[in-house]
């Protein structure tokens, strides 16, 4: 089957920074590196913001309403009656899931604070002392969660690997897949679109670092 | 063309977000500690029950010192702090370093009871005991620099308290889960 364009570069690069990153804020919160965690976890929420606004305004496979299916297609595509590329119905679930529990862990950060009280989110300080204590445990539980999410995510992908034959990590590097050319084309967005959502994202999220301050 | 701007745009973003970091790692306090084992040096060995009190003040102290770190640095950031709050904050955290000085005797490690002080404290006395000294130095400076009332001074006060708190967690405490 001749390949054909199915993740554009916005897409696959998000996607693979945020490994990066989760990755790398774990290890730095291990290892005694706070202030490289807390950076990491801004990193994060750049690329989240990002994304987001990706998802509406970015490639056909990219956006939310294209991908993210009721319960009847899940259905069907459990039936091995769907067609069409990009993330399936099902893989969508764990896409949305995978969102959501790496944006609550992010939003948590935020507010969170050590023990000691020498490393703080940029918005910690609007929670008083105990609630953060609260936060704290929050952030870490979900991070088992989160944890867990990732966990599912790779077994998914060496399950279609092995068992069913079918490779998706090359695709998320290359942007490429041999796909049935019944199954419709990805739509590319406008890169300067792009550049106006990382602007954004950035310009959020340096707002969100400096304190979220009102006008 | 376009590949190269996304990725330029990323790392940018990326460089952008490590370059503005701030650390406040205080400078480390020369100090001149005449006898920097005394602070870990038992007279004589702790009863068990002993051995668990001293834990148990240790633990609450350190605790209210980190609350209290967490109350200024509110008051600190805050566009107009209340120096009441920061003096209250300040004295308790002398207080508990003062305090600190019995904090750590022989027989109070992991080998009694569930604690974030690690082994270490009583392997190397001699370098446990300098970096108390520096925390319990930067804890009269800033008290002394809160009771004085200079704002700028005493958010330097503050970062330098910090490093020595940091300086001695990293070596010597465990992560403690409660």
């Amino acid at each position: 089957m001749p390949k054909q364009r199915v993740w554009d570069l916005p897409v696959r690069l998000t996607h693979w920074l945020l490994a990066a990153l989760i990755a790398f804020s774990w290890w730095s919160v291990k290892n005694d590196h706070v202030d490289w965690h807390i950076w990491s976890g801004i990193a994060i929420l750049t690329l989240l913001l990002f994304r987001l606004m990706w998802g509406f305004v970015g490639s056909s496979t990219a956006r939310f309403a294209n991908f993210v299916r009721g319960p009847k297609q899940v259905v069907r595509y459990l039936r091995g009656d769907w067609r069409g590329i990009g993330h399936s119905p099902l893989g969508a679930l764990s896409i949305l899931a995978l969102f959501l529990v790496t944006a609550a862990q992010v939003g948590l950060g935020l507010f969170n604070e050590d023990d000691d009280g020498l490393f703080a989110g940029p918005l910690a300080n609007f929670l008083s002392p105990d609630t953060t204590d609260k936060i704290r445990d929050l952030h870490e539980t979900n991070f088992y969660i989160l944890l867990g999410l990732i966990g599912l995510h790779v077994a998914a992908i060496l399950y279609y690997r092995l068992v069913r034959g079918k490779k998706l990590t090359k695709p998320m590097i290359t942007g490429r897949a041999a796909n049935d050319a019944s199954a419709g084309e990805m739509r590319p967005g406008k890169w300067w679109v792009a550049l106006i959502c990382l602007a954004l994202a950035f310009a959020i999220s340096r707002w969100v670092v400096a304190g979220a301050p009102l006008p | 063309m376009r590949t190269k701007l996304f990725t330029a745009g990323f790392a940018f973003v990326l460089v952008s977000a490590c370059g503005s970091s701030s650390s406040s790692q205080a400078k480390n306090q020369s100090a001149n500690v005449i006898n920097g084992a005394a602070a870990v040096a038992a007279a004589k060995p702790l009863t068990k029950d002993q051995a668990h009190a001293v834990m148990h003040e240790r633990h609450e102290g350190m605790e209210d010192v980190g609350k209290q770190n967490k109350v200024l640095r509110r008051e600190l950031t805050a566009s107009a702090p209340n120096l009441s709050v920061v003096r209250g904050a300040t004295a308790t955290i002398a207080r508990h370093a003062s305090e600190a000085t019995h904090w750590f005797p022989a027989g109070t490690g992991p080998d009694l009871g569930k604690t974030g002080a690690k082994p270490e404290i009583w392997q190397k006395p001699q370098d446990f005991g300098v970096k108390l000294h520096n925390f319990q130095v930067a804890a009269r400076a800033l008290d002394a620099a809160a009771k004085a009332g200079d704002l700028n001074a005493i958010k330097a006060r503050y970062a330098d308290i910090g490093g020595t708190c940091k300086a001695c967690h990293d070596s010597y405490r465990t992560d403690m889960h409660h």
